[in-house]
Formats: C-alpha cells, sequence, structure tokens
C-alpha cells in the first residue's frame, strides 16, 4: 500500500480533469488527479473534434456560443500544436430551410462570431465534394482539435506546477469525516497497488461518471444523464473544412476533418450506463444518409472506425430526460457542501472540449470561494509545454517529418507514419503503457489497416527491446486487435471488408497469432477491476476510439 | 481450339489457365491486378486445424491437423456445404499431387502429413506442400532465430520466446546489422531476398552469423533466401553446416512471390494470354450460354468472346464479393446468387476471434462447379467458379485456402477438358 | 477569410486511395524501389502520403518516381497510384520547373531545332566534351541515350508518298507522334506501308505532340493544351480507328489526359477511344483471321521488351502474339518491369544512375538472347537499350514490314 497527501484530489481524467488539475497547480495547491484508465479515454477521447467557433450555438444557445468563440480563440494561444485551423461551413442543403441562415447570421452577430456568407459556387471551389445544390454557405472559424494531445499538454503543463496525473488509478472508495471530506482510496491497476491519499478537497470531474463517484461517497445521486453519440471516421478527408449543416442541432450534422481522416457526427440518445455504449446499425445508417445530403458519393467512400461517446450532461429539471439534446451544454457546478452537508467536494457536470479551460476555471473559482482564497486564473494566459512556437497543426506535418527521418528510423505503422523512434520514446516514458495508451497519443493503428501491419511490429519491438515479456507482447497484440474489431466490425462494408480480410489473412492465416499461447490478462480492465460493486463488473465498452 | 477465359490470377485462376492450355485450350487469363500469391505464406495449405465441436473460435485450445488426408473425411461430414465436400478427397488428391509435379523446384514432393513452419510471431503453423526452405527437422533442440535490425516484419526476439512453448524447443533470438543495402533502414523481406540473390550477400550473412550465433541445431530467418532460386539457402546452409528454416512473415512474401514467379511462366509457356491491368466490368450471354466478358480498358471497353469460363476472381479481399453500405453482399462481376446469407447469427459480429459467418458466404454451386440458383438451375453452364469464391469455408483459420483453390481451379479444368476434347476445333 | 484551393488535384484518383489494404504488391513492382533506398516507394508516395495532402506536396522524394505505371497496372484493389503521384507531382512543381524539363518535354521543339543540322546535332550529342558540357549546364546526363537526329521528317516523305496499291479495306487514320516525325521516321514508313500492304487507305493529318513528356514532367497546363489541340488535329474520319506507332502516346490520349490531368474534352476522349497501338491493332485483325497470312520466316531469336506506357493499357502484351505469327522467329519476353528511361527520367543527371540499374535485367536480357536484335514498341526505350546494349532495336512493326517482303521495295 502507499499513502500520499495532497491539497486537492481531482477525479477523472478527460480534458476537464486535467483543466483542473493543471489550474489548480497554477494556483499553488498541491493536486493529484485520478483516473481509472487513461487521460482523456473517455469522452474526450471520442468526440468529433471540433473546435466550436460557437457557430453550432448560437440559435439556439447563445451563451454557449459566446464562450466557444473565446475559448477557441484561448486554446489556439496556449495549446495551437493541438489545434488546425481548418475553417469550418455552415451550408443549406437542398433538403433544409434557407430562412434559418437569417437567423443564423443575426445570432452569430449577437455572440460577436466571425461569419460571412459566401456564394455557394466559391464554397463548391473550396469544397468540391461538397453537394452541388446547397443553397447558401456561411464561413465561420471552426478548427479542429485532438482531445488527447489537449490533455497531455495540459497535464504536462500542470506537471510543471506540481501537479500529478494519475491514469489508471481506480477510485474505490471517498472518505470524509464529521461532514469533510478527507481522502479517497484507489487502486494503481496497472501494478495492483492500493493507493491511500488524505486530501482536504475533492474535485469531481468525472463527467457521465459523475454520478458514480457521488455515489461512492455516500452523497445523494447527482443525476447525469450520458448522452450517448456515435461517430464514423472516414479514410481519408473528403472535405478539408468543418462542414456544419445550416439547421438546428440534428444528428448526423457535421462532418470534421482531424488528422488524416474525416469524422461525421452525430447521434444523441440517453442512456443509463456510459461503460457500455452500443454503436446501432440504425444509427450507422443514419450517419451514412446525412453524410451523403452533404457530400454526394459519401456511401462509397470508405468508412474507417466507428465509436460512441457519452455526454456528461447534467440533468436539467426544465426538459424531459429523454430529450439530451437540449439540456444545457453549459456548464454546471454543484457544491456538495450546501447540496448534502459535505464540504470540500465539488462536482462539474456539461460542457464540450472547446470549453473544458474554462469549467476548470469556474470549479476551480467555486472551490476557492469555499476555501476563501483567492488566486487569478492563470490558464487562459500561459501557453502549454510543447507549444511555444505558435504554430499549428497542419495535414503535412508528419510526412515532412518521415520524408527528413525515413532513411533514419523504420516506420512501424504506415498509415498513421509512427516510426520506430517515436514508439521507443513512449516506451521509455510509460513503460506500462499498453498498445491502445501508445496509439492515443502517436496514432498508432489508426489508419486505413487498423493495425493490421503494425500491431505485430510493434509487439515485435516491444519485445525485442526488453520493453515486455513475450508473453506480454503477445497479449497486448491480441488485445489490441479485439480491441479495434469493436470499432470495425459495426461499420464494415465497401473497402473495409477488403481490408479485414486481408488482415485476417495476415495476422490469423500467415502468422497464426490465434495459436500462440499468452497470459489470460496482461491488461487491467478499469470497467471490471477492483469492483467497489457488483453491477460494474462487466465489459463491454473497453477501447473503441 | 477452345476459347477459354479464366478470370482472376491467383493460385486458382494460375491453376487453371495452365492446366487449360496444357490440354490445348486456347486460354487467355484476364485479371486486374496480381493475384494474391504475393501475400500469402508460400506454401501449400490443405487443412491446418479444426475448432472442438461447438466451438466457432480459433483459440489455443485448437487442435493442429497431423494428418489431414485422415481428418478430412471427419471434416467432410463435419461441412456439408464446404468446397472439400463437393469435390470429395480423391480430386483433392489428385490436384496437389499434380501441383506439387507442376512445381519441382519450389515445392517438396508431400509426405501425406502437415509440417510445423514457424512464423514471425513464433507459431508453428501447419500446412501440407511446402518448400525445400521450410522443413524443420523434428530433432532440433537448440534453435537460433535471426533477424535483421532493418527489417521491421520479423522479431526474433518475440519468435525466440514463443517458440519455446510452441516447438518445445531451447531458442535464442539475434538481430543483425545487416542492411539489405547500404543506407536502409527499412527494407522487406523482398529486398533481402534482392540482395540474397548475389552471392556476396550470403557470404557476408554467413560470416555474420558465425561470428554472432552460439551453436544451434538449427538456423531460423525471416523468408529471404533467394527470389530467383533457393541457391542462397543451399550455399548458407553449406558454409554454416548447419540446417536452416524459412520463417513465414507479413506480407509481401517471398515464398509467395517465387510460387507466383514460377506459375506466371509456367502459364506463359504454355502459352495463356496475360492480360493483366484491365476489369471485367460486364458480360454478355445467351440461355445459360455466356458468350463473353466486356474488359475495361484503357480508353474503352473491349469485348472478349470465349466458350468456356472460369471465374476465379478471389473473395472479400479482392473484391469479388463486397459488401455495400447497406450491409447487403454481392458477387461483383456476374452477380451470381449466394450462399451462406441466411442462418441465425448476423454476419459480422463484434467478437474478433470467431470465425464471422460474412466470411462463410460464396457463391452457390452444384458438384462441377457451375453457378446455380437457389432451385438448383445451372446459371451459366459454361463458367465454373474456383477459388475463394465458394462458400462455407474460413480459410485462415481452417488454413485451406491453398486448397481449395488448387483443387477446385483443377476440377474445374479437368472438367472442361472432359466436355471439349471430343468435340468441335474452331 | 480563406482561399479557395488553387492546387493540382484529382478527386478520382484522389478518391481511389480508399481502395488500398497495404498490400505491398505494389512495392513488389516497382522497377525504382529495387534498385534504390532514395524512393520510398508506390504505396509510400501514392495512397499513403496522400492522405497527408491538402494541395501541399511537401515529400520532395516522389520525384524519384519515374511515372512507370506499373504500381497502377499491378494494383489488385485499383488504386490509381502512378496517377495520384503525378498529381502531387505536378503540385510540388508548379511555377518551379527546372529549364531542363521544360526542354526534354518538348519532343517537337527538339527534332524542329535538329533536323535542319541533323549532322551538326548528332556529332555535338556524340562528342564528350560537349555532352559533358550539356551536363553541367542543363542536367542531362553525359552517358544518357539521345536520339538521333534524321535529315528528313516523316512529313516530307509522306508528302510525296504514293500508295503502291489500291486500299481494299477502308481508312484509318495514322497518328506518328513526334518521335515518329523527327527521330523514327523510319518506323513511321513502315507502320504505313504494312498498314497500306494489308489493304487500308491511310489518312496522315498535320499533328503536334501529345503531351507525354510535359505531363510527366509536372507541367500540366500546358500538356493539356498539347493534348487537346492534337486531339482536334486527329478530328478527321471520325469513323475509323486511329493508328499509332508510338506506343507512349498512345496511352496518353486512352486514359493519362483524363485520369492524371482530369481532361474530359469530348474530343479528347473521342480520340482516346478510336486510338490503337498498331500491334494491338493488327492483332485484333489476326484473331478474327483476317491478316494476310503470308509471312516469310525469319530465322532469328530476339528478346522483346513491352513498355510500361503499352502494359499500362490493360491490354496484354499484342506485339508477342503479333510476332508469333511469324514463322520461324522465336521471341523471348525479356520479362523486365522497365527500361529505366520512362520518357525522360533516365536521361536527367541525377536519375540516370538509377534508370540504368532499373534496366539492368533487361539489358542482360537483351545481351544473352541476342545482343544484334531487339524489339520494342516505345521509341524511348529503343533508345535507352540500344545505348545500353549496342544492339539494334526495332519496333515490332519492322519485323513484319520484313515478313511481308516490304523491305524490298
Amino acid at each position: 500500500m502507499k499513502r500520499l497527501k495532497t491539497d486537492v484530489v481531482v477525479i477523472g481524467g478527460g480534458t476537464t480533469g486535467i483543466g483542473v488539475l493543471r489550474d489548480c497547480a497554477m494556483r499553488g495547491y498541491k493536486t493529484i488527479l485520478l483516473d481509472r484508465a487513461d487521460l482523456a479515454q473517455g469522452t474526450s477521447g471520442r468526440f468529433h473534434g471540433l473546435l466550436h467557433s460557437g457557430g453550432r450555438y448560437v440559435v439556439t444557445d447563445p451563451e454557449s456560443g459566446r464562450e466557444c468563440a473565446a475559448e477557441n480563440a484561448i486554446i489556439g494561444r496556449i495549446q495551437p500544436e493541438a489545434v488546425e485551423r481548418t475553417g469550418g461551413l455552415f451550408v443549406v442543403t437542398p433538403k433544409d430551410d434557407p430562412a434559418f441562415g437569417d437567423k443564423f447570421l443575426a445570432g452569430a452577430a449577437k455572440a460577436a462570431m466571425p461569419v460571412e456568407e459566401i456564394a455557394t459556387s466559391a464554397a463548391l471551389a473550396r469544397e468540391p465534394r461538397l453537394n452541388p445544390g446547397i443553397k447558401r454557405a456561411f464561413l465561420v472559424e471552426d478548427g479542429t482539435v485532438d482531445g488527447w494531445q489537449i490533455a497531455w499538454s495540459a497535464a504536462e503543463s500542470a506537471k510543471q506546477y506540481g501537479g500529478q496525473a494519475l491514469p489508471y488509478h481506480k477510485v474505490t472508495q471517498v472518505h470524509h469525516l464529521n461532514g469533510a471530506v478527507t481522502g479517497v482510496t484507489a487502486t494503481d491497476l496497472k501494478r495492483g497497488e492500493t493507493v491511500e491519499i488524505d486530501c482536504s478537497f475533492i474535485l469531481n470531474c468525472a463527467g457521465p461518471w459523475a454520478g458514480q463517484v457521488t455515489e461512492m461517497a455516500g452523497l445523494p445521486p447527482v443525476s447525469v444523464i450520458p448522452g450517448r453519440g456515435i461517430m464514423i471516421a472516414m479514410n481519408h478527408r473528403l472535405v478539408n473544412t468543418v462542414i456544419n449543416r445550416c439547421i438546428p442541432p440534428a444528428d448526423g450534422d457535421i462532418i470534421v476533418p482531424l488528422h488524416t481522416v474525416c469524422i461525421i457526427g452525430t447521434t444523441d440518445h440517453p442512456v443509463t450506463d456510459p461503460d457500455h455504449l452500443q454503436v446501432p446499425a440504425n444509427e450507422v445508417q443514419q450517419m451514412f444518409d446525412s453524410g451523403e445530403e452533404l457530400l454526394p458519393g459519401f456511401r462509397s467512400a470508405r468508412a474507417l472506425h466507428t465509436w460512441a461517446g457519452a455526454r456528461p450532461l447534467i440533468k436539467d429539471d426544465r426538459v424531459a430526460t429523454s430529450d439530451t439534446r437540449h439540456m444545457s451544454r453549459g456548464m454546471a457546478v454543484i457544491d456538495h457542501s450546501t447540496r448534502d452537508g459535505v464540504s470540500g467536494m465539488l462536482t462539474i457536470g456539461g460542457g464540450k472540449l472547446t470549453t473544458y479551460r474554462l469549467m476548470a476555471e469556474h470549479i476551480v473559482d467555486a472551490m476557492e470561494d469555499q476555501l476563501g482564497s483567492h488566486h487569478p486564473c492563470r490558464t487562459a494566459d500561459e501557453i502549454c509545454p510543447g507549444n511555444q512556437a505558435g504554430h499549428n497543426y497542419l495535414i503535412t506535418h508528419r510526412l515532412k517529418d518521415r520524408e527528413a527521418d525515413r532513411l533514419e528510423s523504420p516506420i512501424i505503422c504506415e498509415c498513421e507514419l509512427m516510426n520506430r523512434q517515436m514508439a521507443l520514446d513512449l516506451f521509455k516514458s510509460n513503460p506500462l503503457a499498453s498498445f491502445d495508451d501508445l496509439r492515443r497519443q502517436l496514432r498508432l493503428g489508426m489508419g486505413p489497416c487498423q493495425g493490421g501491419f503494425c500491431s505485430a511490429r510493434l509487439a515485435g519491438l516491444a519485445c525485442q527491446e526488453q520493453v515486455m515479456d513475450a508473453g506480454r507482447a503477445t497479449g497486448l497484440l491480441k488485445l489490441f486487435l479485439e480491441h479495434r474489431w469493436i470499432g470495425l466490425w459495426p461499420i464494415l462494408h465497401g473497402a473495409g471488408v477488403r481490408q479485414a480480410a486481408l488482415d485476417a489473412w495476415m495476422l490469423q492465416g500467415t502468422l497464426d497469432v490465434a495459436h500462440i499461447p499468452s497470459p489470460a490478462r496482461v491488461e487491467p480492465d478499469p470497467i471490471s477491476d477492483a469492483p467497489i460493486d457488483e453491477t460494474w463488473q462487466s465489459s463491454g465498452q473497453k477501447e473503441n476510439q | 481450339m477452345t476459347d477459354t477465359i479464366v478470370v482472376g490470377a491467383g493460385l486458382a485462376g494460375l491453376a487453371a489457365a495452365i492446366r487449360l492450355a496444357q490440354g490445348g485450350h486456347k486460354v487467355s487469363l484476364l485479371t486486374f491486378g496480381l493475384g494474391g500469391l504475393p501475400l500469402g505464406q508460400g506454401s501449400i495449405d490443405l487443412l491446418g486445424y479444426t475448432h472442438p465441436a461447438g466451438s466457432s473460435h480459433p483459440t489455443a485450445d485448437d487442435q493442429a491437423v497431423a494428418d489431414p488426408w485422415a481428418a478430412l473425411p471427419g471434416f467432410i461430414a463435419a461441412h456439408p456445404g464446404h468446397p472439400y465436400a463437393l469435390l470429395g478427397t480423391d480430386t483433392i488428391k489428385a490436384s496437389l499431387a499434380w501441383l506439387a509435379e507442376l512445381l519441382p523446384d519450389w515445392l517438396l514432393p508431400s509426405d501425406g502429413v502437415n509440417h510445423l513452419v514457424p512464423t514471425a510471431l513464433g507459431a508453428m503453423r501447419p500446412t501440407l506442400l511446402i518448400q525445400p526452405t521450410m522443413s524443420w527437422p523434428s530433432d532440433a533442440k537448440s534453435v537460433a532465430v535471426i533477424g535483421f535490425q532493418q527489417l521491421k516484419d520479423f522479431f526474433p526476439e518475440l519468435m525466440a520466446k514463443n517458440l519455446t512453448q510452441t516447438a518445445q524447443v531451447s531458442a535464442k533470438g539475434y538481430l543483425l546489422d545487416l542492411p539489405a543495402r547500404d543506407q536502409e533502414v527499412d527494407s522487406s523481406a523482398l529486398r533481402y531476398a534482392n540482395a540474397a540473390d548475389h552471392p556476396d550477400f550470403v557470404s557476408r550473412l554467413a560470416a555474420m552469423i558465425k561470428a554472432t550465433i552460439e551453436p544451434a541445431d538449427l538456423i531460423v530467418l525471416p523468408a529471404m533466401l533467394g527470389l530467383a532460386s533457393l541457391d542462397p539457402w543451399r550455399s548458407l546452409e553449406s558454409t554454416l553446416g548447419t540446417r536452416i528454416v524459412e520463417a513465414h512473415l507479413a506480407p509481401p512474401s517471398v515464398p509467395g512471390l517465387r510460387l507466383n514467379q514460377a506459375l506466371t511462366r509456367l502459364a506463359q509457356a504454355s502459352g495463356v494470354r496475360l492480360i493483366i491491368g484491365s476489369k471485367v466490368i460486364g458480360y454478355e450471354g445467351e440461355g445459360d450460354c455466356l458468350r463473353g466478358v466486356t474488359l475495361h480498358q484503357a480508353g474503352r471497353d473491349q469485348f472478349y468472346g470465349a466458350d468456356q469460363f472460369v471465374y476465379a476472381g478471389g473473395s472479400f479481399e479482392s473484391g469479388s464479393l463486397t459488401v455495400d453500405s447497406h450491409g447487403l453482399v454481392h458477387e461483383s462481376l456476374f452477380h451470381l446468387p449466394l450462399v451462406g446469407l441466411g442462418g441465425d447469427r448476423p454476419l459480422i459480429d463484434g467478437d474478433y476471434w470467431s470465425d464471422q459467418a460474412i466470411f462463410k458466404v460464396g457463391v452457390a454451386t452444384n458438384a462441377q462447379l457451375a453457378p446455380i440458383n437457389p432451385d438448383g438451375q445451372i446459371v451459366w453452364s459454361n463458367l465454373r467458379v474456383v477459388g475463394g469464391l465458394l462458400p462455407a469455408a474460413v480459410r485462415w483459420t481452417e488454413k485451406s485456402g491453398d486448397g481449395i483453390a488448387v483443387s477446385s481451379a483443377f476440377a474445374a479444368a479437368t472438367d472442361l477438358l472432359n466436355q471439349t476434347s471430343p468435340k468441335k476445333d474452331n | 477569410m480563406f482561399e479557395a484551393a488553387s492546387y493540382e488535384s484529382n478527386l478520382l484518383a484522389r478518391a481511389s486511395l480508399d481502395s488500398c489494404v497495404k498490400c505491398t504488391i505494389c512495392e513488389t513492382q516497382c522497377p525504382v524501389m529495387a534498385v534504390t533506398p532514395l524512393f520510398s516507394g508506390p504505396k509510400y508516395v501514392g495512397p499513403q502520403a496522400e492522405r497527408y495532402r491538402s494541395g501541399l506536396t511537401v515529400d520532395h522524394s516522389l520525384d524519384y518516381c519515374s511515372s512507370c505505371g506499373t504500381c497502377s497496372l499491378v494494383c489488385p484493389q485499383g488504386v490509381e497510384i502512378a496517377e495520384l503521384n503525378s498529381v502531387a507531382r505536378a503540385a510540388m512543381k508548379k511555377g518551379h520547373t527546372p529549364l531542363r524539363d521544360q526542354l526534354v518535354s518538348r519532343t517537337s521543339l527538339l527534332g524542329q531545332m535538329m533536323k535542319p543540322v541533323a549532322p551538326l546535332a548528332n556529332a555535338v550529342l556524340a562528342n564528350r566534351p560537349s555532352r559533358w558540357l550539356i551536363e553541367k549546364t542543363i542536367g542531362i546526363h553525359r552517358n544518357a541515350a539521345m536520339p538521333t537526329a534524321q535529315r528528313h521528317s516523316f512529313s516530307d516523305w509522306w508528302r510525296h508518298h504514293r500508295p503502291s496499291k489500291a486500299p481494299t479495306r477502308g481508312k484509318v487514320v495514322y497518328f506518328h507522334g513526334c518521335a515518329g516525325q523527327y527521330f523514327e521516321v523510319e518506323t513511321s514508313i513502315k507502320t504505313v506501308e504494312v498498314l497500306e500492304f494489308i489493304g487500308y487507305e491511310v489518312v496522315c493529318p498535320d499533328q503536334g505532340c501529345c503531351g507525354l513528356p510535359l505531363q510527366s514532367n509536372g507541367l500540366f497546363d500546358t500538356a493539356r493544351k498539347y493534348v487537346r489541340r492534337l486531339a482536334e488535329q486527329l478530328n478527321v474520319e471520325v469513323e475509323v480507328p486511329i493508328i499509332a506507332s508510338a506506343s507512349s502516346c498512345v496511352t496518353m490520349l486512352k486514359h493519362e489526359a483524363h485520369d492524371i490531368m482530369g481532361v474530359d474534352d469530348p474530343t479528347v476522349l473521342q480520340a482516346g477511344q478510336r486510338i490503337r497501338e498498331v500491334s494491338e491493332f493488327l492483332l485484333s485483325l489476326a484473331d478474327a483471321g483476317t491478316l494476310p497470312g503470308d509471312l516469310a520466316p525469319i530465322h532469328q531469336t530476339v528478346a522483346y521488351h513491352a513498355p510500361c506506357q503499352l502494359k499500362g493499357q490493360g491490354m496484354g502484351k499484342p506485339a508477342l502474339a503479333l510476332l508469333s505469327l511469324i514463322p520461324q522467329l522465336t521471341v523471348i519476353d525479356a520479362e523486365a518491369t522497365c527500361c529505366g528511361i520512362a520518357g525522360t527520367y533516365g536521361v536527367k543527371k541525377e536519375k540516370y544512375a538509377i534508370g540504368q540499374a532499373v534496366g539492368r535485367e533487361l539489358f542482360e536480357a537483351v545481351e544473352r538472347i541476342n545482343p544484334q536484335l531487339a524489339v520494342c514498341d516505345t521509341e524511348t526505350c529503343r533508345w535507352q537499350i540500344a545505348a545500353a546494349t549496342g544492339a539494334t532495336v526495332v519496333h515490332p512493326i519492322s519485323l513484319l514490314h520484313q515478313a511481308w517482303g516490304l523491305d524490298q521495295d
């Protein structure tokens, strides 16, 4: 058992939690963040990658729109490397009401959001695959953002101020005594060790899982209604600009070019269990239909991977719980001292990745209010490590990097151009990394072959370089293939089937991976390990972006 | 002469074309691109694994088939829709013997049992007909697994450790710093094979091995010891005085390229007219008689008429069978009726290790391999469907793909030759 | 706020990258990758790198691609690999194409310049110091194969030409190409004579360059102009086929103008539908049983090389089957992927060594099979093989011309 002492414990390692860790640390609080899985493995890694201009909300939720526009600029300043300035288009398709465009312009003006109506011919010249029948087009400052990079560079920043992020640490108990928080008990899942942490404040940033944390503390339930949305990544960028449908928020209303792919999203269905998110066939068809509306021929383009994310929506009594889209996307901070008589604990819900920093600022402000101390929030002013050069992401970056070093280091993942050195550097900083941990930071296995060629190479490399033994390498390889499949099978058609068949020929046929013995368990399962409650004991949603 | 068109240049297409041409037919082999041989393991599988009853999962519990001929009758009985059930043991046996005779330089005559060939991950993979370089000596106790720093698809340490379990040997991995050519850090096995075709590379390799490894009964190298011939392998064995086995690795497969090269040359030498690079996009026929196919050539579409046809387009991996975005399965060229679509399981499910039902979908045929509709009526009487298009087999888990390709091609070609030999010559 | 795309792009070729399953088949057949690690290979620069491009080409090593098109030919999945690469190269070179590439891309210009001073031009090109100077100043390798300038062009001959017999089976339009006009005049004449011998009336309109060398050097705008103008020039006697002895130029009209440069003018597409490589045309007559059969034996064994551009037309190797009709002639397919010239690639000083390495297998096959005589359909390949082996390298039509006894005329 290990014992740690800190001022603040942050539960939940999504972008909100990491933003909170950073903010607390920068304000001088000794802070530890715990997540049962990897950083940004939940909702923050399961969205479509849009950095909102605010355009999506200027009509229905102007306050959100305004926040988005402001935070968009801030993230672009403090974490530019994670951001691509793609620009965005709101287009009125032949099926949509052109009059909504006027509301859109009016809303944008009110939210002080830059927007410009352009000729449809100009929109088509810019994005030749767009539906030639579009009736209006508006240019906005949408960008795209890599949630994992946001998370890791904010965590690096926090680290410089002493903030400590502990992924794969599952909180099993929340302690409070005489109406005040005293600490948490957690299990270090990778090392199988219990960790006791004494603290005086707990910030619950578990998003869709926030209710489970308050339950663990024995507090009356915070009603979180996770809104499940599916996303489908297409094999290459069909567009280089974010394409929004100029209608009130609806299913399949956006296509986001992110890294080498473009992602269509999304749907919205209330679910009870954010650990078991399905990708229903009818919603897949709905995405294809929507894609076809925006980009004719969408159905014959290659669908690469699908996943579902859970929105961390806090229940708002003004709307029915079955209609999650109309709940406030704005943030809500719940103070458990006024609500439940336990001081030293706050829960935050709602929000979106674009406003993660602002959410953090709000909850840390609320904490300081309770503590009666006030430090200025500086998270908007300080550039995160690795971002000092101020360069935005460009689609060509990796190709350019490999052009420079491909005669020095072999390329392990050819689709996503990840070389041997990148993998070794990551294993060096995190020897316990699973292949999925590595994937989230380096994009291994996220391209067309979906791990078909690269996963065995990584296993071979990891074993050769004595990062792990053969049993673990073989086991992680199998696990990686299982996990990739979760996001493949619901959308398998067209070229994806050819790839799946070739991958099976290679891995199962030629290399015969199925018949190599390996340990039954090489990685902890954050969902079912160290259960505090029988209902957690199952596995379903493991990995799936 | 009888005009015959073979569509597809994988193992099945090449085998059918060669047999038909050698039987006197005027054969045109139409293929969109290269066939799949360079992607396979370069040995000839017949039947490698059977699942325990009731299991649809290839697991570590599966039993490798030691004697496929002994296992085949039981397998056929348990899999009535399987191509092997359609073809029968005698035909299968004759076809594999025929292939081995066709490629005496590249395939060892079968001793009737499966060989276990190591893979880059350290499995011992069962297969029937092996290249001379793939013969694992049963008395080997200590093994040196040797890879190259510059060959990312071969993993000596991982393989050695896994072989200690799968092959019950003591094994040690070595990684040599020997680029296939100067300045290259990222070479395929093919580049190494190209290098090995030059004796000086083999000498350098031999010297490096001598200087590096501890004595072992057996040396395992990635399959790269020569593309033009197996002389590099022979010379390395004799220089080192140690048995050498080539292990399977991911594509490009040098053993697969050897077979592809040999069979393509045989086809051309047999008079097969090889037309590569254009896709068959249509067909014409009357009644149940196919008259020809349309090839989408550069500039224009070109009709190729013939008397008989063999369709060896492969399966899902080559796009002969497709799934559209609505989840519907099609045979993409002749729109032939499919079997395997019904059933109580969904075509695709979320268990990576299960035998996905989709991959058992294939073209319905009669015993002569002519396509039939659900009523059992022949769709095209002068068309034969062979290889990956046939249903009811999951080739990569059964390790049956090559056997199905060769035996169905052999049976179809034999049947077509028999039909035409006594008859007209146009 | 944002600018519209203004770079070379080809949506169709780009869409085909979705079909890539990374299988490596293109890499096994790429002739450049086989001889140098400097080229990252067709899969890499094609479908792989294309996912990282949005009009900007940052991977300059793609210029090692020779544009032979073998990758697209062998791809079992239909990825337009070479096409993707050509477009990326054009995007890269837009606005800064070296003078050398501008010059070697203009075969007609070279021919016109050299013709009046043919002996002098040939002497200069055979002279070591002057070649050294050319290499230093404009970057054409000193040992690169160069065409031999002729005193008379094909048009000079055609103006005075009268058919020796009356036509019996209608007309064909003849397309000679730039090299056939200025350098390979003999091949053009023999093609016309063969066509007339088997009964056709040959129509030969004035014609310019197809733009292929410009295209392969990334100069799309000019190449588009050239191919459109040529298609207009060939737009005569629209009911009959256009027959060509310049197999590479055939490729340009048949598909590259459209598949690489996105030209979809009806005139160009129609010319592409009508045009036949002469062996392709004669073989279709042979298959239909309408080719004169009285071919005299040729007691020779020769190596045959099918040029990449011809193979890229997806019709096999018609010359092989056609030449098999000549008694006693043994034609052996050299089975080489590429001769290494790839249009103008192998003459450039930085690519010359690669081109020679690419062609080595072929050169060895020619030397083994018959060091005196070899057969090949494309003129630049013939120059390359001849320069490397010293063999006389002829178009297949030459052997038919001989077998039909037309050489004596």
